[in-house]
């Protein structure tokens, strides 16, 4: 099992109610932490995280040709990297989901 | 060099102090302030600005721009500092002192700077105002 950290920020902060929290996964992507674990935890926001964090086309997440999803105009860095979607999480991972950015 | 995010900016006159410093060969010093505007997006009158950070990134960020600016310009120094938490009609909430021989690498420098500010480093702001709320993401 991989113990990752994950931070929210701005409108998905406020969405989910948490700044951080922590995930207990197994073989698990960046893609399924972001489909699957995160809105599971979240389900009375699901739909509007799904909504927020991915491109939708008729209320379904879209996907590119390789099947993996579509983010809309968020960032997803792990370590301060930004990985790809399909990157496998690690022990001690620390994901922080990046909404469009209003500084200045 | 300097990044600071911050609920409370430092002193501008003991910014200046401290970048005009930084070397005697420094000839021009540009700076840009950013405050809190009265009218909010929704048209309505801005009760406050709220700020977070993703804050290691977001020094990483403004770093990387600062040697980015002395790579391309030339320009000796520079100091960024931004405010976090809660901002109110008129606070300064932005703070960008940019040091170089002479002027002109200064004046594109702190454009350069601050279009990158607000495009790239991890901030955001919600706008509260008596027509409502807002996260605003910058065009």
């Amino acid at each position: 099992m991989a113990k990752v950290k994950v931070k929210y920020f701005g409108r998905l902060r406020e969405l989910l109610g948490v700044k951080e929290e922590e995930y207990e996964v197994g073989e698990t992507t960046l893609a399924d932490l972001l489909l699957k674990h995160i809105p599971e935890r979240h389900g009375e926001v699901a739909e509007e995280w799904k909504q927020s964090v991915f491109m939708t086309i008729r209320g379904e997440v879209a996907v590119n040709r390789d099947g993996t999803p579509i983010l809309r105009n968020y960032y997803v860095l792990v370590g301060g990297k930004s990985p790809e979607i399909t990157y496998r999480l690690k022990d001690g991972d620390e994901v922080a989901i990046l909404p469009p950015v209003g500084g200045g | 060099m300097k990044v600071k995010i911050s609920e409370k900016l430092d002193d501008l006159n003991s910014l200046l102090s401290e970048i005009k410093g930084a070397s005697s060969e420094i000839g021009a010093v540009v700076i840009f302030v950013g405050a809190v505007r009265g009218t909010g997006r929704d048209g309505g009158r801005v009760l406050r600005l709220e700020y977070e950070a993703y804050e290691e990134a977001a020094k990483d960020s403004l770093e990387k721009i600062i040697e980015d600016l002395k790579a391309k310009y030339g320009i000796i120094d520079a100091i960024v500092e931004h405010k976090v938490g809660s901002a109110s009609v008129g606070e300064d909430t932005v703070y960008a002192l940019v040091a170089s021989k002479h002027r002109e690498e200064g004046f594109k420098s702190i454009v350069e700077l601050i279009e990158r500010l607000k495009h790239e480093t991890p901030i955001w702001k919600k706008e509260v105002t008596d027509k409502g709320s807002q996260w605003i993401e910058n065009p």
